[in-house]
């Protein structure tokens, strides 16, 4: 007796616990009914199907929906990007958007975890930093023969934006946006200072110039910003005509005459005539903080940060193209929309990523809220975008786009970042010799990053 | 006499005056910012009372999209995977304590070993397993790992360790069985350590971020801390959104300690006992 | 003869153990089998896998053996980072020691007012590290934050805490005292209040004073809390995280602040190589169960029992 009562509480126990677990399966499983429930659709039902399109389109079209995730959204755009979505499903109203925004910081972690267990969306973002990675693991559906096929017009892409999402020559991305980086400076502190405003052909010393009258207005007012890191660090680079990696793509080139200059300077800048604040200077405050706040001359930094400053700042403030060295360069940031490799609606998929990327309509509501910049040439985005104010100089960012480097892209191109920049600091600390950073730090690619 | 345990006396509160200082201080900081226009927040020199206090960042914290929902799913994980974990553990410590079985010693040095693995290292297989039986995008993936929690499985034991066996013998006595024991005799004599287990529970399910990062999916079913943390922008942080929202969600935690006192008043018991 | 059989066995105590080791091993021991498969392998984290179904030809695939774990032995990161994990732990240990008695010693004594002061401590405790972390980031500010304000007072220039290499870490180590002493001192709490007050009478009987009592009656009797509190911490030190996430970016100036799990984790997720950081994984279990077999066996010499 005793016996069988002891198995029968084992058995209610274990019966507890799995009832528990399979909780989920059973809401997860109505969530699927609900959602397939509009894909079925038999050859029969082709008429009723039809009522829902409207007369434009001409064959019934089984309802499709697409999962879709991105992050450049967040913190601010997310009502432009509804309203994207809202316009692209008023034209394709048998493709239904369901859309999740996650923040930059935790966007790439959930997205591996998502890919790895095979459960990714249909479309997520990448940034040029991770393409290369995402691409060469299999994870994106190669788009060139889809586009080929289904002759979606790529043309109005600018060809860099493109190229920058093609792997082994085949498109398997479509860019949504693009932004450079140019100066911005406070016009107020320049009046200020007595000194002329930037123009495009100022060079680095104009900089030091500029920026030394600046800093001597106050003990807590600095001249120029620019962040030493990765970044900022090949352009810098490319500004003095060095660059990281050979134009072949197979070699490091980092300790060389040119990248030395480079660093050199930057750091004068930092150590010596201390136009640009120290990290104990910043102490925690981040430089868009200190230009917000007015105490600061010039900045390089985004495009993006017009919404924000516009907002913000209480001065006057215009922006210019950025200061090279002996020879001008420029970045270049873009991200795309891909399609997962296991998209069952890849050609949806695709309309839905060229309709929010290249359509006239998504275009100008992402120009009209100055969401960063369409990847594409249309004259008529653009001059709304240069009409528009504050900045006012807004020639400046297209201008920008004559100059324009590609970053280096690797496949290990966090790991890439974390060493270099590593070593920056070092040689800003002057705990190493700018020689012997830039020295160290080429030895130390070479050995960890495999390249080509 | 009296003079010096008066000495003594004021010694005692500056000290302890001074330690709650510091402890505040953060989180004036905290309130102080949540109150602050975005164009105070930078200001030189700090203002540690904003001068001009507004509450637009509840404002705007309350018209995100999600949060007011983030905080139905946060309680709704909160409250099920305490109940869960109390339940489950309870009865594992029970065994434990009270039965005699042959590996017992081994299986408890398991529970202790898993203590030591930091979740973020089971992450990605931990999804998978998720991914497998069908749950990830549900708040039962958040709620049913709750099962097993070896920190609560140990306090109880070592709370019902205490308990003279001879109150079971008295249950036996009267006929009842191991489980009526259990439930009737044993379990409500735990209930401090139950209270405070709860509190810590609560409170970890509540402010967990990576699991329920990883595990859902669509904005509807975030918790609190997703959407908090999503107004880290890419280049831009609210800080005051962000204050206002940290805020936000320690005030029904607060709420639940402050109703716990009583059960905190002896501290929380874990040693004394030998093994 | 009836109340042997109730209370020993196997299937007796199978269903009251079954939640919990089916949580076990669907949440905690599958993980970790599967992880040790992992570092045995390439694997970047970003193809596809299922641990149920091909598991194994998964492996097979991209089987390297222990070459993850040739290589975190030679580059000789590990022992940097084991390094600042020990640095935390030797900053944090004491200090967490005495504030955490002392915060005991306080919140132990009746009267009304005290409980106010019980609440005051233990917030921290209740703040998620998401918001703590962020509001330190601003405390530790060497130009606008408090803690150098109040330095200031006395007339010591403080540092540039978190971009400071030599002071990034006691800069965490602080946050990490403020946020851990509630929690702590309850459970000194709980040990305090095991002490028999009879000891403390014959102690005031004997004429001792408070610091004699604290030292021959209270110290001793308290070991067995002591240790439980110095095995928690030890744990906890080595599996700081969060705050190291949030208040010190790119973990810290020249990586001052490179600890185990940030290090896993920058593997897994930033650099994409899922194999090496499961090795790093495996290694890290296995120092922290030797630290914590080493703890036990110190524990059976130094903690005196009743």
């Amino acid at each position: 007796m005793k016996l069988n009562r002891k198995i029968l509480s084992c058995l209610l126990a274990a019966a507890i616990s799995l009832s528990v677990l399979t909780a989920g399966c059973s809401s997860t499983t109505t969530q699927e009914t609900t959602s397939k429930a509009p894909d079925a659709t038999t050859a029969a039902t082709t008429t009723a199907a039809s009522s829902e399109t409207t007369s434009g389109t001409t064959a019934a079209k089984e309802q499709v929906t697409l999962k879709m995730e991105e992050f450049s959204s967040s913190g601010g755009n997310e009502d432009t990007l509804a309203a994207m979505i809202a316009a692209f499903e008023i034209q394709y109203p048998y493709i239904k958007v369901d859309l999740q925004t996650f923040g930059y910081a935790d966007y790439f972690t959930q997205l591996q975890t998502k890919v790895s267990g095979g459960n990714a969306s249909d479309i997520f973002e990448l940034n040029y930093e991770n393409f290369v990675a995402y691409a060469s693991a299999g994870a994106l559906y190669n788009l060139k023969d889809m586009i080929a096929s289904t002759g979606t017009d790529l043309s109005g892409f600018y060809p860099t934006a493109l190229k920058a999402f093609q792997f082994n020559g085949d498109q398997y991305a479509i860019p949504d946006s693009f932004s450079n980086v140019v100066l911005i400076y406070n016009k107020d502190l320049f009046d200020k200072a007595g000194v002329a405003y930037p123009t495009d052909d100022w060079t680095w010393d104009d900089i030091t110039v500029a920026g030394k009258a600046i800093r001597a207005l106050g003990d807590d007012i600095y001249g120029f910003e620019r962040t030493i890191q990765f970044t900022e660090f090949y352009k810098a680079c490319a500004q003095n005509g060095g660059s990281l990696i050979s134009a072949d793509g197979k070699t490091f080139t980092i300790d060389t005459p040119e990248n030395i200059k480079a660093l050199t300077g930057m750091i004068d800048w930092v150590n010596g005539s201390n136009i640009m604040p120290t990290e104990a200077q910043l102490s925690g405050m981040s430089n868009w903080d200190l230009f917000e706040s007015g105490r600061l001359g010039m900045i390089v930094n985004g495009t993006w940060s017009f919404t924000p400053f516009a907002e913000t700042c209480d001065f006057n403030w215009d922006i210019s193209v950025e200061p090279g060295n002996t020879q001008k360069a420029t970045h270049f940031f873009s991200n795309a929309y891909a399609i997962s490799s296991e998209c069952k609606h890849p050609e949806e998929a695709l309309l839905l990523s060229q309709f929010l990327a290249g359509s006239k309509e998504a275009t100008t509501l992402r120009v009209a809220a100055s969401w960063e910049l369409p990847p594409v040439s249309y004259d008529d985005v653009i001059s709304a975008y240069l009409k528009q104010d504050k900045p006012s100089n807004r020639q400046a960012v297209y201008d920008s786009l004559e100059y324009l480097i590609t970053p280096p892209v690797v496949k290990q191109n966090s790991e890439l970042q974390d060493i270099i920049t590593s070593y920056l600091d070092l040689a800003i600390t002057g705990s190493l010799s700018v020689e012997d950073a830039l020295a160290q730090c080429q030895a130390e690619c070479v050995t960890k990053i495999t390249l080509g | 006499m009296s003079k010096k345990s008066k000495i003594g006396s004021i010694f005692f509160y500056i000290i302890a005056t001074l330690i709650a200082l510091a402890m505040l201080v953060p989180l004036l900081w905290m309130v102080s910012t949540s109150f602050k226009t975005k164009g105070a927040l930078m200001a030189l020199p700090i203002q540690w009372i904003p001068k001009k206090p507004t509450l637009d960042s509840f404002k705007d914290l309350f018209a995100t999209e999600g949060f007011n929902g983030s905080i139905g799913n946060s309680l709704f994980v909160a409250v099920i995977s305490v109940v869960l974990t109390l339940l489950s553990s309870s009865l594992a410590a029970f065994a434990f304590a009270k039965i005699k079985f042959v590996g017992r010693e081994f299986v408890f040095l398991l529970f202790l070993a898993s203590m030591m693995i930091p979740s973020q290292v089971l992450f990605i297989p931990l999804y998978l397993i998720m991914s497998e039986i069908h749950l990830t995008d549900t708040l039962s993936s958040l709620i049913v790992p709750g099962l097993f929690r070896a920190f609560a499985v140990f306090m109880l034991r070592q709370k019902m360790k205490t308990i003279p066996n001879e109150y079971m013998d008295a249950a036996a006595i009267d006929g009842a069985t191991l489980g009526r024991t259990f439930f009737q005799v044993i379990l409500p004599m735990c209930k401090g350590t139950l209270a405070t287990l709860a509190i810590i529970l609560f409170m970890d399910a509540w402010n967990d971020y990576l699991l329920p990062l990883v595990m859902l999916q669509s904005r509807a079913k975030f918790t609190l801390p997703i959407i908090l943390n999503s107004m880290n922008g890419q280049y831009n942080t609210q800080y005051n959104l962000l204050m206002a929202g940290a805020l936000v969600s320690m005030i029904p935690i607060l709420i639940l300690y402050a109703f716990a006192q009583k059960y905190f008043k002896s501290g929380l018991q874990v040693g004394g006992i030998k093994g | 003869m009836k109340r042997r059989k109730m209370k020993t066995g196997i299937l007796t105590a199978f269903p009251y153990l079954f939640p919990s080791l089916l949580g076990m091993a669907v949440f905690s021991i599958l993980p970790i089998v599967a992880s040790l498969f992992i570092s045995l392998t390439d694997w970047g984290g970003m193809t596809r896998v299922s641990i149920f179904h091909g598991f194994f030809a998964f492996v097979r695939e991209n089987y390297i053996g222990f070459k993850n774990y040739l290589s975190i032995f030679q580059d000789g990161e590990i022992r940097t980072v084991l390094g600042h994990n020990a640095y935390f732990l030797v900053l944090y240990m004491p200090i967490m020691l005495a504030m955490s008695l002392l915060v005991a010693s306080i919140i132990s004594k009746d009267r009304k007012v005290i409980g106010v002061y019980r609440v005051i401590y233990y917030i921290p405790v209740l703040t998620s590290w998401v918001a703590g972390a962020l509001i330190w980031r601003w405390v530790l500010s060497s130009e606008y934050g408090p803690i150098n304000g109040i330095l200031e007072i006395i007339g010591i220039k403080g540092p540039a805490w978190l971009q400071s290499e030599v002071w990034a870490m006691p800069a965490i180590v602080l946050a990490s005292v403020w946020k851990d002493m509630g929690f702590y001192g309850m459970i000194f709490l709980g040990g305090l209040h095991n002490i028999n007050p009879e000891y403390y009478e014959a102690a005031k009987i004997d004429g001792a004073n408070s610091w004699q009592t604290f030292r021959k009656i209270t110290l001793p009797l308290l070991s067995p809390t002591t240790f439980y509190i110095i095995m928690l911490s030890v744990i906890g030190a080595f599996q700081i995280f969060p705050q190291i996430m949030i208040m010190t970016r790119n973990a810290g100036p020249n990586g001052a602040t490179q600890v185990m799990v940030e290090r896993i984790y920058t593997y897994a997720f930033s650099y994409g190589e899922m194999g090496y950081a499961a090795a790093y994984s495996w290694i890290f279990f296995a120092i922290i169960f030797a630290v914590t077999i080493f703890q036990n066996i110190m524990q059976r010499k130094w903690v005196h029992y009743e």
